[in-house]
């Protein structure tokens, strides 16, 4: 059976009258995340997990999707009218962005905004449709060997790429790991790091861990710092709209972040960061209009954003293909899958096709209803920004708090999550990024089963793990990016040159 | 030398995450192997980690006495760090706590309604009664909905049998 047929028997399963509803309930709630500060699409999602208990895995996965989406068109209208980016992705989109609002366009920049969204969601999503399987046929040959080697490029790659500091990116990442190794031993029954509490053997959830983190962790940390700092939304005037000027100029810019993006999706380069601020430096050298750069010139926004999306569509490619998420956002989609026994990887096709294909049709529909969410009922969603910090704060907190207690009825995750928020607080307080963490307690599990596998297979070798010509490419790109935080610095100097 | 504001107790964090490196390092050596033979011990991927944490971590420590300190999440670079508000961070620590001691005792919609109430007084909400009021609805009604329509399992508490 073709691609193509297989996305069109997708289209037909997804456009039931339930799998559309859960789209369309993920894109509303996807879109709520991403405008209301504080919560992104991770933590979105965690919170919604526990759902996946009692809805098919179908629905929940397609209203995953749609949530990873919507966040993104939802996080640009915050940074356009609010200045305060939700997810590393839109902080680009500030800069221009925002200017653009204060000069009384904020009408054309979130139209650019969700237009462009919209077009490299699409393309994105469409290369995503004829790639992915093909990189599942060529995965299935991938050794344990080659998956060491892949997790651990993920690893340097999150861990130096984000944030400012390479080493507390890694230290972040071995925390992780270690909160991944509490419990028994899947291989030996070995306990490991639980201190003699039973309720430790089965490990640390890591639904709560994902949830506190980014909630609890948040509350805490927002509670002792920015205490005034109120929301100053700016007004917005008209509709969302672009005249034929600001349509020209847009469409080159959308196209170029979408192809700028969605490789860089693909391979993991530590997530939006790179590729956003990577499209905003060439708009920045291609536009006949460089003098409103850091005025709100509306390339700014619309290459940028279009990349940010196309970036999301990419990172769905490890995913599905390898099983190797590249953001945290993809890695809580990881759990959602492992929740139903379904391991992403490259027999994920084979063993759960219609499944995959039926999301993928979901993406785009997803899309189409995203535009429509967001072009004419933009309004709607700025009132949002209404709802007072102390009521949303709280809401969040004890929805965090309700979650972590419902997954197992167990005051033991309660525990857990507290003391997780403490770290998430100590982690943001101390200028440590907190999803080389997330990959660390994912990952790490499946990255000793593959090392020991690989070397069982082996005999105890340790040649075994770098054999493979693929593995040796990747050692390489591994050094590379450790050894070369060139993009990192060369990201700091375009961050100052934007500011300046 | 002098460390900038919170030098110190970033330094208190990196020591103690080292200690972490140690512990996992000191739980790895003294568990009892099973009897039977693995190509590859169980202890060698926590010991790598932990080797790997009280490096970097040692290395972190030196850094910043050195004058790398952390840059808080969402901060400028170069503007002066503030001190945190500890009454603020204690009362969403309390709420926290609350939240834990009650839920089992009092139930889901005491303990939840209280948390909710902390919080947005930790977040500067004056109007207490109406967030008081507000929460313990909102709440209420978060129960039904999870509990009527979602089968999600929370301890009804004080309210057994009433709702």
């Amino acid at each position: 059976m073709s691609n193509l047929q297989s996305l069109l028997d997708g289209f037909a399963s997804a456009l039931t009258l339930t799998n559309l509803g859960f789209g369309l309930l993920g894109t509303f709630l996807g879109t709520l995340v991403g405008v209301l500060p504080g919560i992104g699409p991770a933590l979105a999602i965690a919170l919604l997990l526990p759902i996946t208990y009692t809805v098919s895995p179908a629905s929940a996965l397609i209203m995953f999707a749609s949530i990873y989406y919507g966040a993104m068109y939802g996080g640009s209208t915050t940074s356009i009218l609010l200045n305060t980016p939700g997810e590393s992705g839109s902080v680009i989109t500030a800069l221009e962005g925002n200017k653009m609002a204060r000069r009384g366009r904020a009408g054309a920049a979130l139209a650019t905004a969700a237009i462009g969204s919209f077009v490299a969601g699409t393309i994105a999503t469409l290369v995503l449709a004829f790639t992915a399987p093909s990189i599942a046929d060529l995965a299935i040959q991938v050794g344990a060997a080659d998956y060491v080697a892949l997790m651990l490029v993920a690893f340097t790659t999150v861990s130096s790429l984000l944030g400012s500091s390479q080493i507390r990116g890694f230290i972040a990442l071995s925390i992780g790991l270690a909160l991944g190794l509490v419990g028994a031993d899947l291989q030996s029954g070995l306990s490991r790091l639980t201190f003699g509490s039973d309720a430790a053997l089965e490990g640390i959830e890591t639904v709560p861990v994902i949830v506190s983190i980014f909630a609890l962790g948040e509350a805490l940390y927002l509670a002792s710092r920015f205490r005034d700092s109120g929301w100053a939304v700016i007004p917005m005037k008209g509709k969302a709209l672009m005249s034929r000027d600001d349509w020209k100029r847009s469409w080159k810019p959308w196209i170029r972040g979408t192809f700028l993006g969605f490789p860089l999706g693909v391979v993991p380069a530590g997530g939006s960061e790179v590729p956003t601020f990577l499209s905003y430096s060439i708009e920045k050298k291609l536009s006949k209009h460089p003098e409103e750069f850091g005025n709100g010139a509306i390339e700014g926004v619309a290459g940028p954003e279009a990349a940010n999306n196309a970036n999301a569509a990419g990172a769905l490619v490890p995913l599905l293909a390898l099983g190797l998420p590249t953001s945290a956002t993809a890695a809580v989609i990881l759990v959602a899958f492992q929740t139903y026994q379904i391991q992403p990887g490259p027999t994920l096709f084979l063993t759960n096709g219609a499944l995959i294909w039926t999301l993928i049709a979901s993406l785009f529909i997803g899309n189409a209803l995203l535009l429509i969410l967001n072009l004419p009922l933009v309004r709607v969603w700025v009132q949002l920004l209404k709802i007072p910090r102390p009521y949303l704060f709280a809401g969040i907190v004890t929805f965090a708090l309700m979650g972590a207690y419902a997954l197992n009825t167990s005051i033991f995750d309660v525990q857990v999550a507290i003391a997780i928020g403490i770290l998430g607080f100590l982690f943001r307080r101390f200028g440590m990024p907190i999803t080389p963490l997330i990959l660390g307690l994912i990952l790490g599990p499946n990255l000793e089963l593959q090392f020991r596998r690989a070397l069982q297979i082996s005999g105890g070798d340790y040649g075994t793990l770098v054999a493979s010509p693929l593995s040796k490419v990747l050692y390489i790109v591994l050094f590379i990016a450790l050894f070369t935080p060139v993009i990192a610095r060369f990201m700091r100097k375009v961050r100052k040159d934007a500011h300046a | 030398m002098k460390l900038p504001q919170g030098g110190k107790s970033e330094l208190t964090f990196v020591g103690s995450l080292f200690l972490v490196g140690a512990i996992v390092a000191w739980d790895t050596y003294s568990v009892e192997l099973p009897a039977f033979n693995l190509t590859i011990s169980p202890r060698v991927f926590p010991y790598a980690i932990a080797t790997l944490l009280m490096i970097l971590s040692a290395i972190l420590f030196i850094n910043i006495l050195r004058g790398d300190t952390a840059v808080p999440e969402g901060h400028a670079e170069g503007t002066p760090i503030e001190k945190s508000d500890y009454r603020a961070f204690s009362l969403v620590l309390a709420s926290l706590l609350a939240f834990l001691l009650l839920i089992e005792r009092a139930g889901f919609i005491v303990a939840a309604s209280l948390t909710f109430f902390g919080i947005t007084v930790a977040f500067g909400n004056k109007r207490h009664g109406r967030s008081a009021i507000f929460g313990t609805l909102f709440i209420t009604l978060i129960y039904l909905a999870f509990t009527r329509f979602l089968n999600v399992q929370l301890p009804a508490g004080i309210f057994k049998g009433l709702l």
